[in-house]
């Protein structure tokens, strides 16, 4: 407490400094008056007394000066007096300044603004009242659970509340005379009550109420254009009126995270829920698990199922934080938390390269000022405060380029919270500064100080009284070893970024070449949520489409490939032949007409394609892709054969077609089960697909117009189908956008390290130069000097860089489309030529500078 | 200049006295050193030079306060007074120096 005060009133002093002066000379001038008053009155005459008491006081200077250094903090104002002198120094030298700044602060942008992505992407805590007592409940090994098995739950009373969530729902707005799909997240009535979700207007759903919607920030500015008067306002969704009871905050995170952002959330009936529960007071996980599990026996007695058994794999998970990653998450989040890490470390090395390049700047400077630290030592100044002078130097500039690369990071981040991702429930990121990122930050700016400044500090002062003040002292090779192994390390990992970076960039053009086994060019995609009639519809939409002038085949579809959120497919014992051996696979399914095979150009190997003649009622078929005909039949023609469903349905294999892409472009192997579309339950939206002459956004817009007038109250979603695989590119797009581009930041920042050290080793050279020219060395010689260090330097540094390039871009295979072979030879065989053609650059200028050297002048210069 | 030497301050005993000192009131710079000369009978005296030190190195320790005032000839000068922290700081070294002081008396006495 004493000692927290004392430092208190030892800073006020430093903000009073110039008046605590004045005021301590007034005192002591006081004090002297005071005992020459006194003397006078003893009869002392004046000039005498006033003599008298000054000498009395003895030195007035020393007197102050004492006084003043028992207030002062030593540390804290030698460092002010070092940052005020460094920063001189670095206004001396603005190019350098320019430079050091430059590069840190583009680093350090980038590196943060990764870290703030990923922080908010994948770590953030949902917005909810206590995210701690707040669960995600998962039995018989599954997230979701049917309705009834929710309710049997919840009626248990098991926890202080239990509401289900269901993120996956579409639901239609009819706005006007026409319908949009929306990204509608169903709800429980108690889901706001349990969860504890704040609002921004008007009031959360609540308990027993029916026909309810609280719509997001983003949905309300957007497609309600800001309504102030919006509580009470209804919405006609799926055919039914909503009343909008509450507006979200604007900076609302749903529990399911990964910044999903729905448009709204609605009280209705979502066939399947995901389960949130909260907990009791104090009561843990453990506690909680044990009271959940004979609830779950008892749901196994009322609600047996066949393939599963609800008390097996019942599991209590974080909502917020690393745990909520391990879960359900779990195959989509653990590749994007590698990509994450990844990019982190790239961008960390990135970094690093241009830290290697700051601290060569400064070794260069600190060798210059040699003579400088030499003269101060030899006055008696201590290594240490020379040390702590040159480290104040690299301090401002980390603090400098950390401060820059804060404000690109805010630039940046503010830039990513307004993209909008359009994967079936949207993505919007809402990324701000934190607490977090300070301390992140604040921890790189002291990494770097030490980083760039530590050495050149140490080396730069070691030199001694004695070496560095004789003559010419400056000559010698000093910390060349150094600054070589920096350019070499900078080089050497480089190397390293170059093939990472070359990886994704050959990624991208395989996966935009690619053929993902079907045809884009010239058909268009529509989706049609929540005709009055679905099968009706369907059929009365295939009719209307077929008589468009420049449509030549239309086909109804399930699914739409490369749309990873729809076409998911779990894994099923599948019986050939009816036999009693069941094949447990994974597969793709899609139900679809006749005509899908020929407008995607899907070419059927063997059997037939679906006919009109294979409607409801026929006996059932199926096509099966190559993958899974293996997998099921082996090496026998499976046509004709016939295939048991684990519902015991029976279908008889009529055709083979290609394989292809259905799920990601990056997929292996995938296997993939085709039905006629009328042969299957048709649910509440359909897909249709249209192959036309001539361009397909044209086609697309009269598609839009004829299947919209059809039913005002379906939601219809066109576009040409080619725009599918913009989503499923961005992957490739983001991952060589980024990689590419720091791979060539590191390498245009080694290349400067090097165009530096090898300018300076001239520099330094200049007199022995001058000397070899005036004995007789032809520009042969002096070239080969010059580019023979160059090229020393860059042999090392590729040998060491590739070697470590072999083994760091291994793990990178799991981003890559299998086509792209980290381990390919010519990879590297093109990244050391890039490397070497960008040395040959960065020692063009010096080399020619050398071959400048006139020795005549360069004699002269000492 | 004085003939018979004065003794040396035992160490810490400046800050007793500044404290004991200023404990009826508070007083400037040049009438501490004067009431503790007329006390000590001019048996003590503070060097001047060691005595704004001292009395700012209380200061940083939060015994002692300070502010302008007019002295008695009418010439602006800084007043110090006790804080309550100093009051307690003076009742403990009060006490400790008292208990030294005794002890020291015994082993000479007993010698």
């Amino acid at each position: 407490m004493a000692f927290w005060n004392q430092i208190g009133n030892r800073l006020a002093y430093l903000f009073r400094r110039s008046r605590f002066d004045r005021e301590l000379e007034d005192e002591v001038q006081f004090h002297i008056q005071a005992r020459a008053d006194e003397l006078e009155q003893a009869g002392l005459p004046g000039a005498a007394a006033l003599l008298q008491a000054r000498r009395e006081f003895g030195s007035t200077l020393r007197s102050r000066e004492e006084t003043r250094s028992v207030w002062q903090v030593r540390w804290l104002e030698d460092l002010g007096a070092d940052l005020r002198y460094a920063a001189r120094a670095l206004r001396r030298n603005p190019a350098l300044t320019l430079a050091a700044v430059g590069s840190l602060a583009l680093g350090i942008g980038a590196n943060t603004t990764i870290f703030s992505v990923a922080r908010e992407a994948l770590f953030s805590e949902p917005s909810c009242r206590d995210p701690k007592s707040l669960i995600q409940i998962s039995v018989g090994g599954d997230t979701w659970v049917p309705m009834s098995q929710y309710r049997f739950l919840e009626e248990s009373h098991t926890f202080d509340g239990l509401a289900g969530m269901n993120i996956q729902m579409v639901v239609n707005w009819r706005d006007g005379n026409r319908s949009y799909r929306l990204a509608g997240t169903h709800v429980t009535e108690n889901f706001f009550e349990v969860a504890g979700i704040p609002v921004a207007m008007g009031r959360p759903i609540e308990r027993g109420e029916t026909d309810a919607a609280v719509v997001t920030y983003g949905f309300w500015r957007k497609r309600l254009n800001g309504d102030p008067n919006v509580v009470g306002r209804k919405l006609v969704l799926d055919g039914k009126p909503y009343a909008v009871v509450g507006v979200l905050p604007r900076d609302h995170r749903m529990l399911a995270g990964f910044g999903f952002t729905p448009d709204l959330y609605l009280t209705k009936d979502p066939g399947e829920v995901m389960l949130y529960a909260r907990l009791p007071r104090g009561m843990t996980r453990q506690a909680a698990y044990a009271r959940l599990k004979p609830v779950c026996r008892e749901l196994d007695r009322v609600y047996p199922d066949v393939n599963r058994k609800w008390t097996q794999e019942v599991r209590l998970t974080a909502v917020g934080g690393l745990e909520r990653l391990q879960q359900e998450g779990g195959p989509v989040a653990m590749p994007a938390l590698a990509f994450f890490a990844m990019l982190v470390i790239v961008t960390a090395i990135v970094m690093l390269i241009a830290c290697a390049n700051v601290s060569n700047l400064l070794l260069a400077r600190a060798f210059t000022r040699s003579r400088e630290f030499a003269i101060r030592m030899s006055l008696g100044g201590s290594r240490g405060r020379l040390v702590r002078q040159l480290l104040a130097e690299s301090l401002l500039l980390a603090l400098l380029g950390t401060g820059a690369g804060l404000l690109l990071n805010l630039w940046l981040t503010r830039l990513l919270s307004g993209l909008h991702i359009p994967t079936p429930l949207p993505i919007e990121l809402i990324i701000q500064p934190d607490r977090m990122l300070l301390a992140y930050s604040v921890i790189i700016a002291f990494v770097i100080t030490l980083a760039t400044g530590l050495a050149p500090a140490l080396r730069g002062t070691r030199a001694g009284i004695g070496g560095a003040l004789k003559e010419g002292g400056q000559t010698g090779p000093a910390g060349g070893a150094l600054r070589n192994a920096l350019v070499i390390g900078q080089l050497a990992v480089s190397i390293v970024l170059l093939s990472a970076g070359l990886l994704f960039i050959r990624n991208l053009i395989q996966a935009t070449s690619f053929n993902a086994g079907f045809d884009t060019a010239h058909t268009v995609e529509a989706t049609v949520q929540g005709p009055s009639d679905p099968r009706e519809f369907v059929g009365a939409a295939l009719e209307r489409l077929r008589a468009l002038p420049g449509v030549e085949a239309a086909s109804p579809a399930s699914a739409v490939p490369l749309n990873p959120f729809l076409a998911f497919g779990r894994p099923s014992p599948l019986r050939p032949d009816a036999g009693s051996r069941p094949v447990r696979v994974q597969y793709n399914f899609n139900a679809v007409g006749p005509d899908y095979f020929r407008i995607m150009g899907i070419p059927l190997l063997q059997g037939r394609a679906f006919a009109d003649s294979d409607r409801a009622g026929a006996p059932e078929v199926v096509i099966l892709n190559q993958n899974l005909a293996r997998r099921l039949f082996g090496n026998a023609n499976p046509v004709g054969h016939i295939l048991r469903f684990p519902d015991n349905r029976d279908a008889r294999v009529v055709g083979i077609a290609r394989n292809s892409k259905y799920v990601t472009l990056g997929e292996e192997n995938a296997m993939a089960l085709y039905s006629p579309f009328f042969q299957q339950p048709v649910r509440g939206y359909a897909h249709f697909f249209v192959r036309a002459g001539g361009e397909p956004e044209t086609m697309a817009r009269k598609v839009d117009e004829t299947l919209a007038e059809m039913d005002p109250s379906a939601a219809v979603e066109t576009r040409a189908t080619r725009d599918i695989f913009s989503g499923a590119l961005m992957p490739s797009r983001v991952g060589a956008g980024i990689l590419g581009s720091m791979a060539l930041f590191g390498l245009l920042l080694a290349s400067v390290g090097l165009y530096g050290v090898l300018l300076y080793a001239i520099q330094q050279r200049t007199r022995e130069i001058g000397i070899r020219v005036a004995l007789g060395a032809t520009p042969g010689d002096v070239l080969a000097m010059v580019a023979g260090q160059s090229l020393r330097l860059v042999a090392v540094g590729l040998v060491i860089g590739l070697a470590l390039a072999v083994v760091a871009v291994r793990p990178l295979s799991m981003f890559l489309v299998p086509e792209v072979r980290p381990a390919d030879p010519m990879n590297f065989a093109l990244v050391a030529c890039v490397l070497a053609a960008v040395a040959a650059l960065a020692t063009l200028a010096p080399t020619s500078r050398a071959l400048r050297v006139d020795p005549a002048v360069a004699l002269r210069h000492e | 200049m004085d003939s018979n030497p004065i003794p040396e301050l035992l160490p810490g005993t400046l800050y007793l006295l500044i404290l004991r000192t200023l404990s009826h009131g508070p007083l400037h710079g040049y009438a501490i050193v004067k009431r503790i000369k007329d006390a000590s009978r001019e048996g003590l005296r503070i060097e001047d030079g060691s005595l704004y030190p001292a009395l700012n190195r209380m200061l940083v320790k939060g015994w002692l306060a300070s502010e302008w005032g007019v002295s008695e000839n009418n010439r602006k000068a800084r007043f110090y007074r006790l804080t309550p922290e100093g009051r307690k700081q003076l009742d403990k070294e009060a006490g400790e120096f008292d208990r030294l002081v005794r002890a020291i008396q015994l082993v000479m006495g007993a010698a």
